[in-house]
């Protein structure tokens, strides 16, 4: 299917019509929703067009359809979370990321699927039901911002937004064969982002192709007064920027981490490498012995910080239909609608902040990651760190679901990037039995341009550009 | 001393443009419920709180103005408490362990009134946060209403909790301290305390170095008082009859004057303190400049200038008490009044009969302007009305129209200078006779009399042309003595 950028350089040129591009879209839509489950809500098409017809922004993403996670804000649809307990909440504002998508003409048709409050690596977590993976309808797309890759899979919108917190873009992007940035911490504004956790979320951008990628980040970034942790810097600018020669590439590859993934993975991983190599980039072996305590200090502090975001849930502000006997009783009427995970994870956050716990869990934690960031920022000027985005291929649906450890373990390659708060962009390199495998450049933070270079140059190489998938 | 007494004052930055952490106005009142509100201060999911300029400065200056070790950067930590009126659940503020306070340490040097003695109370910390939302309570209260209705408006309104160590003595004493901070936060434009709820305070009071009793919820400085004595009594009745003191937090209850113990669910609290993810930690530098800028007066300082210019220090205190009496006297110096007049009008007289005509004293337009202040002041100086005539004539009609012009207050008629001058003299029998032998001040005795003379009768006179009569008279040898 074609990229925004390909449509885009064609609508320009009047050699096609903008309501075509959207018709296709949305009989991709008629055809495959009902079996994906990618949506929680979704605009019609005549609401689209009509959409581009009242709009009076035009911009560089005029009549271009945009899926937007739904836990991100929108004022003209619900914003759920993936949540019952924000099953009718319609917030009152607009996220930043929205105002400006729109603001540059891009219209949003839909709200996809995640799981809940974003806690999941499977959007199978979701009160919306799961979202299946377009390439092969028996697996998991990934998660949390599973809706958002599988819409894009199908064909299903041209371009998306996720969230990602612990890879949660990027995993569900390389379970459905599609591109995911996630920018460094402060790039972009989380204002209108319901928080999961705080200090290690970015809200990405999703596409299918490395261009598609450039051109919605470099809409979405730079500072906003509405977030005090976004970086002081303008937009940057992303769209002029060629393929780097492979030649110049300095990769480095964490051996230990690798070694801990499948052997399909590993294959993929390992072919991908050698084709650099031959290419002529530079590869290095490193040993991130940190790896796995590194995911221990990512739980501990993303829990921490979910169990405080998640304290506002009382039903008092928010959608309830019954009214508790009085104001204990109403909280815990309105709190046991969480789903089971979400529960979990507060009850876990809670424990980590707790007097006498939060000095080993939550102290420890903040130091290991102090660490973890001390060590990767020498590496990172040095070289581009690569690392599959999963140790698997996507799972089956109720695979890993009931064990939540094997869950966690899903994210070990992209907590590194969250915890250290630098960019690191998920491709796709291979396909294993019809299933999707995607690998991650990560570097110094505002390093995005080079991987933008990079990403550019391996799209190229592996030729894995627009894919749509076909199992529906 | 066997009392020993800490505070913990909740301030309000009530002169603040903005809340904590939105735009939202931190003065509410008189506002509809729910209606000075915004996404961040209702604590919608995806709304952040975003420090705002205006209450930093505020409490940087309350911070200075208290002699306060000021950390490098503010730090902002989250409180987990579950509360129908908070709406996240959490209360963002500082914490020794997680975030810095706004002042780590530092003193309130002031003077009190009972003793006219200077004291310094120690401040061991200063908390800048956001107070809660408001719960309203119908049908008679928390324990009977059926329900609560909350008002978010005072949600994220910036609070400076400030805390002294433990070395207060009396609840007198206490009492003097609080209106002290009041006055203090008061000259720097951080706070208005005679706003409804613009402060709140809890005390620790122990005896015998026994355990500490926290009494929560006082809201007023005379409220402190009677807590704290009804406290001490307690302790001490209960010591008297073999009992011993436990430590418990108490609620005062203004309506019956006493303190009861809270139940015992309501104290225990795990507060779950988190360093706040959405707020990076703000350098205090770029700030101090603006900060210092507020605090070119205080009461203190103001108390001993009035002082040095021979003010009693009643009068200066009565001065300090109510700005804008002070600054009348203030600007009605440079027009030539004469400052130990002026402070005895303003802070006795003025001040006495607005307070009889139930003016608001903090109200500038309910004051009469400076130049006529000095006016006065120079009319009396140079004897052409005499001060009794002021207080009881002049004072009431300016207090209780304070735009009234002199020339509107003053006598209408003129007085004979000639006729007044026989008069003068010859009510001034030893005045003349000394004035005659050659001391020349006593000329000024009669002409005063002449002065009074024409003003008893509710003439106006230029005291130049009666004293040249006088002297005319004099100096013509038609003085039979
Ligand atoms: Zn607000």
């Amino acid at each position: 299917m074609m990229t925004v950028t390909e449509k885009l350089r064609l609508i320009s040129k009047e050699s096609a019509d903008i309501i075509d591009f959207i018709e296709e879209i949305f009989n991709n839509i008629k055809r495959c929703e009902p079996k994906v489950n990618a949506y929680i809500s979704l605009d019609s098409m005549e609401i689209a067009i009509e959409r581009l017809m009242n709009s009076m922004d035009k911009g560089k993403l005029s009549g271009i359809l945009v899926a937007v996670k739904d836990n991100i804000s929108t004022m003209y649809m619900p914003t759920t979370a993936g949540s019952k307990v924000l099953y009718d909440y319609v917030p009152p504002f607009d996220a930043t990321v929205v105002e400006r998508i729109k603001k540059d003409g891009g219209i949003i048709i839909g709200k996809t699927n995640l799981d809940e409050f974003a806690m999941g690596s499977t959007t199978e977590l979701s009160a919306f039901g799961p979202t299946r993976n377009p390439w092969n309808l028996e697996r998991v797309a990934g998660g949390s911002s599973g809706g958002s890759a599988a819409a894009l899979a199908y064909g299903g919108c041209d371009i998306a937004l996720g969230s990602d917190t612990g890879g949660s873009a990027r995993l569900p992007a390389s379970y459905t064969a599609t591109y995911s940035l996630k920018p460094t911490y402060g790039l972009v504004s989380r204002y209108g982002l319901i928080p999961y956790a705080n200090s290690l979320e970015q809200i990405s951008p999703m596409a299918r192709s490395v261009e598609d990628l450039a051109l919605l980040l470099e809409i979405i970034s730079g500072w906003d007064k509405k977030d005090a942790t976004t970086l002081g810097l303008k937009r940057i600018k992303l769209t002029d920027i060629s393929p780097a020669d492979l030649k110049e590439l300095r990769i480095c590859i964490p051996l230990n981490l690798i070694d801990i993934a499948e052997k399909e993975v590993k294959r993929e991983i390992w072919r991908f490498i050698k084709r650099l190599e031959t290419e002529g980039s530079r590869i290095d072996e490193i040993d991130l012995a940190w790896g796995k305590e590194a995911l221990s200090a990512y739980y501990t502090i993303a829990l921490a910080e979910a169990s405080s975001n998640l304290s506002r849930y009382d039903g008092i502000l928010y959608p309830t239909e019954n009214l508790g006997k009085n104001y204990r009783n109403h909280v815990l009427l309105a709190r046991k609608k969480f789903g089971f995970e979400v529960k979990r994870r507060i009850l876990l956050g809670t424990f980590i902040l707790s007097e006498g716990y939060k000095d080993r869990y939550y102290v420890m934690a903040a130091r290991l990651r102090r660490l973890v960031r001390e060590n990767l920022m020498k590496l990172v000027t040095k070289c581009l760190i690569v690392l599959p985005t999963s140790p698997t291929l996507p799972p089956r649906i109720g695979e890993k679901i009931k064990d939540p450890i094997t869950l966690y373990a899903l994210d070990i390659y992209n907590i590194i990037a969250n915890l250290a708060g630098i960019p690191a962009i998920s491709f796709p390199i291979g396909f294993s039995s019809g299933l999707p495998i995607g690998a991650q450049l990560m570097t110094e933070p505002l390093g995005e341009r080079k991987l933008i270079a990079a990403g550019l140059s391996i799209e190229e190489l592996t030729g894995l550009r627009g894919m749509v998938a076909d199992a529906c | 001393m066997h009392v020993k007494i800490g505070l913990e004052v909740h301030v309000q930055l009530t002169e603040s443009r903005t809340k904590l952490f939105c735009g939202c106005k931190a003065n509410y009142r008189g506002m509809k419920p729910n209606t000075n509100v915004c996404p961040v201060c209702l604590g919608l999911p995806g709304a952040l709180p975003v420090p705002q300029k205006d209450p930093l400065i505020l409490g940087i200056a309350s911070s200075i103005v208290m002699n306060c070790r000021l950390p490098g950067k503010v730090v902002f930590t989250r409180k987990h408490y579950f509360y129908p009126d908070l709406p996240k659940n959490y209360q963002i503020t500082q914490y020794k362990g997680y975030g810095t306070p706004i002042c780590l340490g530092g003193s309130l040097r002031y003077l009190d009134p009972d003793e006219w003695e200077w004291r310094e109370v120690r401040i061991s910390r200063i908390n800048l946060e956001e107070d809660p939302g408001r719960s309203v309570y119908e049908e008679g209260g928390i324990m009977r209403s059926k329900y609560v209705l909350i008002d978010l408006n005072r949600s994220g309104v910036p609070l400076l909790e400030i805390v002294t160590e433990p070395v207060l003595k009396s609840a007198r004493e206490a009492r003097r301290f609080v209106e002290a901070l009041l006055l203090t936060l008061e000259y720097i434009g951080v706070t208005n305390p005679r706003l409804e709820g613009a402060f709140r305070a809890d005390a620790n009071v122990s005896i015998y170095g026994g355990e500490r009793v926290e009494i929560k919820n006082i809201g007023s400085t005379l409220d402190l008082e009677k807590a704290i004595n009804y406290e001490i009594l307690r302790q001490e009745k209960l010591i008297e009859f073999g009992g011993k003191v436990i430590r418990e937090t108490r609620h005062w209850d203004p309506i019956k004057g006493v303190t009861r113990p809270l139940r015992h669910k309501e104290e225990e609290s795990e507060y779950l303190y988190m360093p706040e993810p959405d707020i990076p930690p703000v350098p205090i530098e770029p700030l101090m400049k603006e900060a210092m800028a507020r605090l070119k007066e205080t009461p203190w300082r103001r108390f001993e200038e009035l002082s040095s210019m021979g003010i009693p220090r009643e009068q200066a205190w009565s001065l300090i008490q109510t700005r804008p009496a002070l600054e009348l006297l203030l600007m009605a110096i440079p027009l030539g009044g004469d400052p130990i007049l002026l402070a005895k009008l303003i802070a006795i007289d003025l001040k006495g009969e607005l307070k009889k005509a139930g003016r608001n004293l903090y109200h500038r337009d309910n004051w009469p302007s400076p130049k006529t202040l000095a006016q006065i002041s120079k009319l009396i100086d140079v004897g052409s009305i005499n001060y009794d005539y002021v207080k009881l004539n002049v004072i009431p009609k300016l207090a209780s129209n304070p735009i009234l012009s002199l020339e509107e207050i003053l006598p209408k008629g003129k007085a004979n200078p000639k006729k007044l001058a026989i008069i003068a003299v010859n009510l001034s029998r030893k005045a003349v006779k000394d004035y005659l032998k050659g001391r020349k001040r006593a000329l000024e005795y009669i002409v005063g009399v002449g002065v009074s003379m024409a003003l008893s009768k509710g003439l106006s006179i230029d005291p130049r042309e009666i004293r040249n009569e006088i002297l005319k008279l004099l100096k013509s040898n038609k003085i039979n003595i």
